[in-house]
């Protein structure tokens, strides 16, 4: 039973992504052609490239943001994450004092990848505990941990960055800045955690129960507790991840500026709820998917560069990146009013004429949620 | 079970690790209740960024050595806010506060409403549009520390090539007072032109991205202006990153350490150090007089302090952040 419904909910899901991500699609389409027009070293190879890398520390963070909208959540504390957990990096890379010792702790550099993204998904399961078992409002408890984490981060550096991350060979502790630095096959090392993070996660939605739980307790919380969905087990998972994510970025972002800042990441969570929301994902749950959000990104980092590099005013920048968002999630939401009454229509056409099914495939898959959504609100 | 104990020990590792931050805070308040000399407010804009990091150490450091207790706050750069660090003031009964001002016209209420109450109030680092409200207001001299600065750049340019500029926070005024400096200076050599401007808002990884936009529109680009430090030194990222560090010249305002390090490595030509150090200590002995004596003891209430080049000639003798030995 549960089998039947979660895979007519999918299929559902994928026609309306495909639609969806189809006018994202133009919108970035569209942005290209007017910036390449604009001006000639828009789509140069170098420029393209530092652009994919611009986009890959946001689409990071919104293949983590994209989990937790999924579930109707929200995470504000992601920024503060990035700035925590490079600031974490930038500590070990200088040197740890251990505490009551005067003994400086040196650990080699994957040990130092390996803490600081654990120190990510502690955040992260800290917020999944208080929103799961205790209750909290996702806005609120991820809120606080926004303040939280930025005050840590202000805590270990006292203001002052950590600049000195090129370690000794003395030491043992080289080789963090080259190896994020690098590029391979010419792509910068940013680009390529987003494909790995983006493959990762999509197999994660599509191919494995906890993907199917996600949707589903997305869509309505309730009725997959009902149907035996680990509802708060999949929420402290969601919050883990998205930790994960932000805790990759802070790592890119701290070998990117060669330092560590504990200003670093302000503001990054709106810019990745921005890229999910473009990408079609529902604020309210259920509904979105890696390629829509991994566009999503596209849009506003293509978009936000373009300006900088046609010379458009600081001022006019942020007016024309808040329009697009506006206007790309007012059309989808259009979109959906006439899809949903086209399928009432469909379903009361049915009715009348009483033939359980037409040759048309995809319809009946595609009205059945639908009214059964209608019918529990 | 394992669930509860998880979570019993996730809140406890929260509540333990907030418990541990707050000792630092807590001792100097407490050490401070035992001097009978009061407290000095100390309210600054950004404990994030090492400039104003700086001033609030020294201030702290000057007024504890005189036997006062301290607080610590920022605004950054929120005239509100700043208003209800001054309020708060107020309601404690301070002796006297040091404010560096979120704005020159935006502060100037909240500097009367101290006033008012009867606290006095020192300006460091930058100024407010009317006078006789603050018992003084010690700015370092920007629009000189822009031209020197300036002159030092179009040296290093040969006084020729194209460049572009990343400029502050459009709300702050010193933004606008560096930038017209700049432009005063290189005004007067024909062999220089401006390209592009971006602002970047004080921020070094804003500077970077913006930079990185910049050369993609000119790749052409021999020179870089920024309004400060932090800015330039993401400019000197991108460039690094592109390949193109050996042959742009960046210039940068503020004089932070790691300004300094990249003035030793070559990646900077010069930067300019505002003597924040030497104001706040000023301010804080300006204040205890004050406290004393009911003078400040200086005879006039604005008091502009003159910036100092850094360059490859004179970084040896950057002994700690912010002070030229």
């Amino acid at each position: 039973m549960s089998e039947t419904t979660s895979t007519v909910a999918r299929r559902r899901i994928n026609l309306n992504g495909l639609l969806i991500e189809g006018r994202a699609l133009i919108a970035l389409v569209l942005i290209i052609i007017i910036f390449a027009s604009l001006s000639p070293n828009y789509l140069g190879i170098d420029n393209l490239i530092i652009m994919t890398r611009h986009v890959a520390m946001n689409a990071i963070l919104a293949i983590g943001m994209l989990m937790v909208i999924l579930n109707g959540g929200i995470d504000l504390s992601v920024g503060s994450t990035v700035g925590l957990t490079g600031v974490v990096a930038g500590s070990l890379l200088e040197g740890l004092q251990i505490p009551f010792l005067d003994v400086f702790a040196y650990p080699a550099v994957w040990v130092v990848i390996v803490i600081s993204l654990a120190v990510g998904m502690g955040i992260g399961y800290i917020n999944g505990i208080l929103i799961a078992r205790l209750k909290v409002a996702p806005f609120i408890a991820t809120l606080g941990m926004l303040y939280i984490a930025r005050g840590i981060a202000l805590l270990i550096t006292n203001g002052t960055p950590f600049s000195r991350l090129r370690g000794e060979e003395a030491l043992g502790n080289t080789g963090f800045l080259p190896f994020l630095k690098s590029s391979p096959l010419g792509l910068p090392m940013a680009v390529w955690v987003m494909v790995a993070f983006a493959i990762a996660f999509a197999i994660v939605l599509t191919k494995t129960p906890f993907g199917r739980w996600l949707y589903a307790t997305g869509s309505n919380e309730r009725a997959a507790e009902l149907s035996g969905v680990p509802v708060k087990k999949v929420q402290t998972r969601i919050y883990l991840l998205a930790g994960l994510c932000a805790g990759a970025v802070g790592l890119l972002l701290t070998a990117d500026l060669s330092s560590a800042t504990p200003s670093g990441g302000e503001f990054f969570e709106l810019n990745a709820i921005a890229a999910v929301v473009i990408g079609g994902a529902a604020l309210s749950g259920g509904r979105g998917t890696i390629r829509g959000t991994l566009i999503g990104a596209f849009v506003i980092g293509f978009l936000v560069d373009g300006l900088v590099i046609v010379g458009v005013s600081q001022f006019w920048q942020q007016i024309i990146k808040g329009a697009v968002i506006i206007i790309a999630v007012a059309l989808d939401q259009f979109q959906q009013t006439l899809q949903k009454r086209r399928a009432v229509k469909r379903v009361s056409a049915d009715g009348k004429t009483s033939e359980p099914s037409r040759t048309a495939q995809s319809a009946p898959g595609e009205e059945k949620p639908l009214v059964d959504n209608s019918v529990d609100k | 079970m394992f669930r509860k104990i998880a979570t019993v020990c996730a809140a406890g590792a929260l509540v333990f690790s907030l418990a541990a931050c707050s000792p630092s805070s807590d001792t100097t308040a407490a050490s401070g209740g035992t001097t009978e000399k009061g407290t000095i407010a100390v309210i600054t804009v950004d404990l994030g960024n090492p400039y104003w990091q700086a001033e609030a150490d020294t201030a702290k450091a000057a007024i504890e050595d005189l036997g006062y207790t301290s607080t610590v706050n920022a605004h950054n750069g929120d005239a509100d806010k700043q208003n209800q660090l001054i309020d708060s003031a107020i309601s404690t009964k301070v002796q006297a506060i040091i404010l560096d001002p979120a704005g020159a016209d935006e502060s100037v209420a909240a500097v009367q409403k101290a006033t008012d109450a009867g606290i006095p109030v020192f300006l460091v680092n930058a100024e407010i549009s009317e006078q006789g409200i603050a018992k003084s207001q010690i700015v370092s001299n920007n629009a000189q520390g822009a031209t020197i600065g300036a002159e030092a750049w179009v040296e290093a340019m040969g006084e020729n090539g194209v460049y572009v500029e990343l400029f502050g926070n459009p709300t702050d005024n010193n933004a606008q007072v560096r930038s017209d400096g700049y432009a005063a200076v290189i005004s007067g050599y024909p062999g220089l032109t401006k390209v592009g401007q971006e602002t970047a808002n004080w921020d070094r990884a804003e500077g970077k991205t913006k930079m990185e936009g910049l050369l993609a529109a000119h790749p052409e680009i021999t020179g870089v202006i920024a309004g400060n430090d932090e800015m330039a030194l993401g400019a000197i990222e991108a460039l690094t990153d592109a390949g193109k560090i050996s042959t742009v010249k960046v210039l940068g305002f503020d004089g932070n350490a790691d300004a300094v390090d990249a003035i030793n490595a070559g990646t900077m030509v010069a930067t300019v150090l505002q003597p924040i150090v030497t104001g706040t200590q000023e301010a804080v002995a300006q204040a205890d007089s004050f406290i004393r004596t009911g003078e400040t003891g200086v005879a006039d209430e604005k008091q502009s302090i003159d910036c100092v080049l850094i360059n490859k000639d004179n970084t040896a003798d950057y002994t700690s952040p912010f002070v030229l030995g």
